[in-house]
């Protein structure tokens, strides 16, 4: 994909306007009142302290698993799984957070924090050796390891992992496992620095350094094409690079549950649900496969995220909405023919060429 | 123990009705793969189109409203995904990966909104298909085994005939069997490869549809969120394992249709963990695509002819 230019920012922002349209017309067919909930998504994602940080902790995930799947993607390979990393990342974050008692409470939480992304990892790396060893496409195998995990890690809260008789769930994790909350009445905790601080590093290791462009060359340009052969023309490895991508990627989805689980929620119980791995997907193309991009992404996606809890708390409206709404601004901003067809006016190459030549 | 409690005349049975919706999904995978077109987006077809099914047999109390629903729904799933890969230049495994959220948070969204319900809707006004006794075989031997299911399971063994024929004794098949093949040496020879992805990708939409609409109006009329469960998924790899040829996906459905029927025989007669055996079938899955890959590291590949 293209870097950032002045006509995905256009495109992004008219298909947000039909999108918006889109809903007022979802909204009224469903027999309920656009504006008042254009109102309320506004206050649960935007207004006081609380739904700040509520906001904020939605985020957190996003930014993780949105940076998960842009390596993923950059390196030719595309991770659906990261749901599944996520899972099983969190179950054995979790974990790690009631068994290790002697630990000092920096040290608890990284233990936790690395057997949770190690977990991830591990969880990645059949799909991503059957894919380069054996060419058997790592897209199914990723979405069937999702339903996998899911089924897994529910087996375990009821059965080894349990430690309530009535609910299924883990013991809770010590608390100098936890990740501190700031807020009071809020799940927002120091996490969301640790998933800023990734997303940052992975922008500097992606683009400054050799390895991010040794990463890069397998799949830049052509995601989702088999590897290409240009790195290979370079001398790069670009097997390697591509189990490596898929590797972080999963590592970035254990650090997403952990996080979940060591500043949210606290233990590992059957219900716990996630789906952040399949909206870090969209997130991660609404951010053009830049982490930076993902980082604007996910504060968006996490404010409209927490404002359509809020949405679905007040009025009729299912908060899925905001689900739906997302997928259809997808349908524009990859519809690669529609960002093209914008180069042929002068006015649009001209701000392209402005704006490009500015970030040199 | 009770092997032979397990398998008997009712689990034959519970194998094809298992086997239909995955074969019918497979036969639409394997229809797009073999010309070339990777369609994640099946999935999503399947469960817009059992929503709608439901909704329809829910609003008409008829079951062919419902289907005729089910079937535009798939129609217009892939109308959608051949619009966003094949006009308007998306990448393929983007476009059904986002129709695929897209379905699941569309449906749940309706159905919580529409019914007010959230999890699943059943109701006694929804009309679902009857099955069907074949007079002929009554009193023979074969009737346990072929008699009074319903539609899907019939569907499946002529599709997989329908289909096989029109792969390898029509034109068509020619054409698709060539755009997936070889798209540049199609168009040489006068295919337009554009109009048979289209062409696959809508005809694959109205059986995933109607493989939907089977998860949703045949054995239980209800619909669940999410109640395609990787069903389309499975359909894509069954297809793989078949080398995308009709008979072969409806082979390796089988296989994916046995682990189901055996799977909900030992919910009765075994102490196994629910979850362990709801695991059964994405095992198999995963088994499979090693088996795959075992297959493609095996195959001899074809030696270019140097140029003398």
């Amino acid at each position: 994909m293209d870097k950032f230019s002045f006509k995905d920012v256009l495109v992004t922002f008219a298909g947000l306007l039909i999108t918006s349209f889109i809903a007022w017309v979802l909204i009224t067919a469903t027999g309920n009142n656009p504006s008042e909930v254009a109102l309320y998504l506004y206050e649960g994602g935007f207004k006081g302290t609380r739904n700040i940080a509520n906001s904020l902790y939605q985020a957190t995930p996003l930014i993780l698993t949105a940076v998960a799947t842009l390596i993923s993607f950059r390196v030719g390979m595309f991770n659906i799984g990261i749901n599944g990393s996520m899972y099983v990342g969190a179950l054995y974050a979790g974990w790690a957070g009631y068994k290790f008692t002697t630990l000092g409470h920096f040290t608890h939480v990284t233990v936790c924090i690395l057997i949770g992304m190690l977990v991830g990892a591990a969880w990645m790396l059949l799909p991503a050796l059957l894919r380069v060893y054996a060419g058997v496409s790592e897209i199914i195998s990723t979405i069937i390891l999702n339903f996998v995990a899911v089924l897994f890690v529910s087996y375990m809260a009821n059965g080894p992992f349990r430690a309530d008789p009535i609910a299924p769930a883990t013991p809770r994790i010590l608390e100098t496992a936890e990740l501190k909350q700031i807020f009071p009445n809020s799940q927002f905790n120091t996490g969301f620095f640790i998933a800023v601080f990734v997303a940052i590093l992975a922008h500097f290791i992606l683009n400054k350094t050799t390895f991010g462009y040794e990463l890069r060359s397998g799949g830049d340009g052509l995601v989702g094409m088999y590897p290409s052969r240009f790195s290979s023309y370079l001398g790069i490895p670009s097997d390697r690079s591509a189990i490596i991508g898929m590797l972080i990627s999963g590592a970035l989805g254990g650090l997403a549950g952990a996080i979940e689980v060591l500043g949210a929620v606290r233990y590992f119980f059957q219900e716990l649900e996630f789906n952040q791995g399949f909206d870090g997907i969209l997130i991660g193309i609404l951010g053009k496969l830049e982490p930076i991009g993902s980082i604007i992404a996910s504060l968006f996606y996490g404010a409209i995220k927490n404002g359509g809890f809020y949405v679905d708390y007040k009025t009729d409206v299912s908060r899925e909405i905001i689900i739906v709404l997302i997928s259809i601004l997808i349908f524009f901003v990859s519809a690669q023919k529609i960002v093209k067809g914008l180069e042929k006016y002068p006015f649009i190459k001209k701000m392209d060429n402005f704006f490009s030549r500015k970030k040199m | 123990m009770e092997w032979i409690e397990i398998f008997d005349i009712s689990i034959f049975r519970s194998l094809l009705r298992s086997t239909a919706p995955i074969a019918i999904v497979g036969m639409a995978a394997a229809l797009c793969s073999a010309a070339g077109v990777l369609n994640i987006g099946l999935e999503g077809k399947m469960l817009n189109a059992a929503f709608a099914g439901v909704y329809a047999s829910y609003t008409f109390e008829s079951v062919w409203a419902g289907f005729t629903a089910g079937i535009i729904a798939g129609l217009l799933t892939a109308a959608l995904f051949g619009l966003l890969s094949f006009t308007l230049g998306a990448d393929e495994v983007l476009a059904g990966l986002a129709i695929n959220i897209f379905a699941l948070a569309g449906t749940t969204y309706l159905m919580r909104t529409i019914f007010g319900q959230a999890g699943f809707f059943s109701d006694p006004r929804i009309v679902g298909f009857e099955p069907i006794s074949i007079s002929f075989l009554q009193g023979t031997f074969l009737e346990p085994f072929l008699s009074d299911f319903t539609y899907s399971v019939y569907l499946m063994f002529l599709l997989a005939f329908v289909l096989h024929t029109v792969y390898y004794r029509t034109r068509l098949g020619t054409a698709i069997r060539a755009t997936g093949e070889n798209p540049e040496a199609a168009e040489d020879a006068g295919i337009n490869t554009t109009r048979i992805k289209w062409l696959v990708t809508v005809f694959s939409g109205v059986l995933a549809g109607i493989s939907g609409l089977f998860l949703s109006l045949e054995n239980l009329t209800m619909f669940t969120e999410g109640m395609s469960a990787g069903k389309g998924y499975i359909g894509l790899v069954a297809s793989s394992f078949g080398n995308n040829t009709p008979f072969g996906t409806f082979g390796a459905s089988l296989f994916f249709g046995l682990g189901d029927a055996i799977g909900i025989r030992l919910q009765g007669v075994y102490e196994l963990d629910s979850r362990l055996i709801l695991m059964i079938p994405y095992a198999l899955t995963v088994v499979v695509l090693i088996l795959i890959g075992i297959r493609q590291r095996l195959r001899v590949r074809p030696v270019p002819i140097s140029e003398s």
